[in-house]
């Protein structure tokens, strides 16, 4: 009867400072930022994965979940993680790298990094029609199916561990998280990557654009990939994700 | 502003291969157990207080809680510790106690300490209305907490938790309790309980019954005399760290391999 679903446990690997500390996307799992915990790992890391509240447990368990309950799921990880290492770094992937980019904005950190990061609602022409009466309508309505989401690497695709439908309630408050997100984008002064792909279906790359054009630090960069759909950290070029990361933390160290 | 206030943190302390998952208890926060971690982190193990879901926020969050938010918290923490610690002990104070009871029924512990835990739903006269909360809640969301029963006042002045009992949240306390009591003859690890006799909160016999339905060989339950509910702060705590850390260190792996 263990609650969280089989691969959606968060994680920590002993290591050294900087702590990373890694957050996940909407409606996912710890499972999608796994392997780059043991990547990061690999190079002498303390990691901590966290599990954003109500994420791979029951799928209801979204429904009354408030972007709040997810920012404070950061801090927790935050601060178990810097009770062992004297620096942290945050990273996220999608809703984990707008929590990331929100986080590095409040909390000492030494840089942040937010890969397939929404900057506003991605443009679904059904959202923005329904957007009025959304409310309401997921009293009626709590969920509907994802569409078919194009990856590269099937097998990947395949082992994630998500909900496999869109909590229409929680679409409200994810929409509430970037506003306060983009809110607080001028005051990310850490040194700052993000990475896109370039045939994100989900996410379209401009938004990465958006949010690196508002981001305050001198320090900034994006990088973008290709033969990866939204989840990059776990699609076809993740290796290439990997090293990309590792490139850059080799820089912020020096 | 930050979500999470200053003294809701979790913390994560001291080193060692045995792990010590510390459970606050309802409407507490974790700093309610920092005390005990931080003897057991000087003890030499790894001290891991979680910080239960809608605690150490804003009270308000408690009435979206259920009782499964609470035993997930504990799960998460259980996670996390065991990439550092080839062994766990649960211990938990109060309903952090009822989590840490259900918790090593299921997963695989090496012992469980619980302090001042009740048995089934504290208050009695408000056992058969216990039905009706979830809708009282919806017109009279919280109840003022009584006059506290600390020993010990210079310990009352730095503890932190909320003003007022959440009474949709009480009711998932009540359904809580229940899981506990079917998962009680499950639990097969070592248990140590301590409880006070002038605890106002939960009257002792709780702890007597406990005792008695957990499955375990290796039970036993240690008897305060002079301290409030919150044992582990109160005037005989040093006698809990003691009974806490003795307990762990005789039942940990490597000792017993000796």
């Amino acid at each position: 009867m263990s609650p969280i679903r089989k691969g959606g446990e968060p994680f920590h690997y002993p290591g050294k400072s900087p702590g990373m500390l890694l957050i996940h996307g909407f409606t996912a799992a710890p499972q999608e930022i796994q392997q780059l915990g043991s990547y990061l790992n690999a190079r002498g890391n303390a990691i901590l994965g966290v599990r954003l509240f109500a994420h791979a447990s029951e799928r209801e368990d979204i429904l009354r979940a408030r972007f709040q309950d997810w920012i404070a799921s950061v801090e927790d990880g935050y601060h178990l993680l810097s009770d062992r290492c004297s620096s942290i770094i945050i990273i996220g992937l999608s809703l984990g790298g707008a929590l990331a980019l929100h986080a590095a904005s409040r909390l000492p950190c030494s840089a942040v990094i937010a890969m397939s990061t929404p900057h506003r609602m991605p443009p679904n022409p059904i959202y923005f029609r329904l957007r009025p009466i959304l409310r309401p309508l997921s009293a009626l309505i709590q969920f509907r199916p994802k569409k078919f989401t194009p990856w590269r690497d099937m097998q990947a695709r395949n082992a994630r561990v998500q909900y496999d439908q869109y909590p229409l309630r929680s679409l409200i408050e994810l929409e509430a998280m970037l506003n306060e997100m983009r809110n607080q984008l001028p005051r990310v002064q850490v040194p700052t990557l993000l990475i896109h792909s370039r045939t994100d279906d989900a996410v379209p790359g401009e938004h990465m654009q958006a949010n690196f054009s508002l981001i305050g630090s001198k320090h900034k960069q994006l990088v973008w990939i290709e033969e990866s759909d939204h989840i990059i950290t776990a699609d076809h070029a993740r290796q290439e994700v990997f090293d990309t990361i590792g490139q850059f933390l080799q820089q912020v160290s020096e | 502003m930050n979500i999470v206030q200053n003294d809701g943190r979790p913390f994560f302390i001291g080193s060692g291969e045995t792990g010590c998952l510390l459970v606050h208890g309802f409407t507490g926060a974790p700093k309610e157990m920092r005390l005990l971690g931080e003897h057991l982190a000087q003890a030499g193990y790894t001290v891991l207080g979680t910080r239960l879901f809608g605690h150490a926020t804003d009270q308000k969050d408690l009435i979206r809680a259920r009782w499964r938010d609470w035993l997930l918290s504990v799960e998460d923490s259980y996670h996390i510790l065991s990439g550092t610690c080839t062994q766990i002990f649960i211990l938990g104070l109060s309903m952090g106690g009822n989590l840490s009871l259900l918790m090593s029924a299921t997963f695989p512990v090496s012992g469980v300490i619980v302090y001042s835990t009740p048995y089934d739903f504290p208050v009695a006269r408000i056992r058969p209305l216990i039905p009706l909360l979830p809708l009282v809640s919806k017109f009279w969301p919280f109840f003022s907490k009584g006059e506290p029963d600390w020993n010990d006042p210079s310990r009352a002045r730095d503890h932190f938790e909320y003003p007022d009992y959440p009474i949709r949240a009480a009711y998932e306390l009540n359904v809580l309790l229940k899981k506990m009591r079917q998962a009680l003859p499950q639990i097969t690890v070592p248990v140590l309980l301590i409880h006070s006799r002038s605890d106002n909160s939960v009257h002792p016999q709780h702890a007597e019954r406990i005792l008695e339905k957990i499955g375990s060989k290796d039970k036993r339950l240690l008897w305060l005399e002079q301290s409030g509910h919150v044992v582990i702060k109160d005037s005989e705590r040093i006698k809990v760290f003691k009974a806490t850390s003795d307990f762990i260190h005789s039942r940990s792996r490597e000792n017993s391999k000796s």
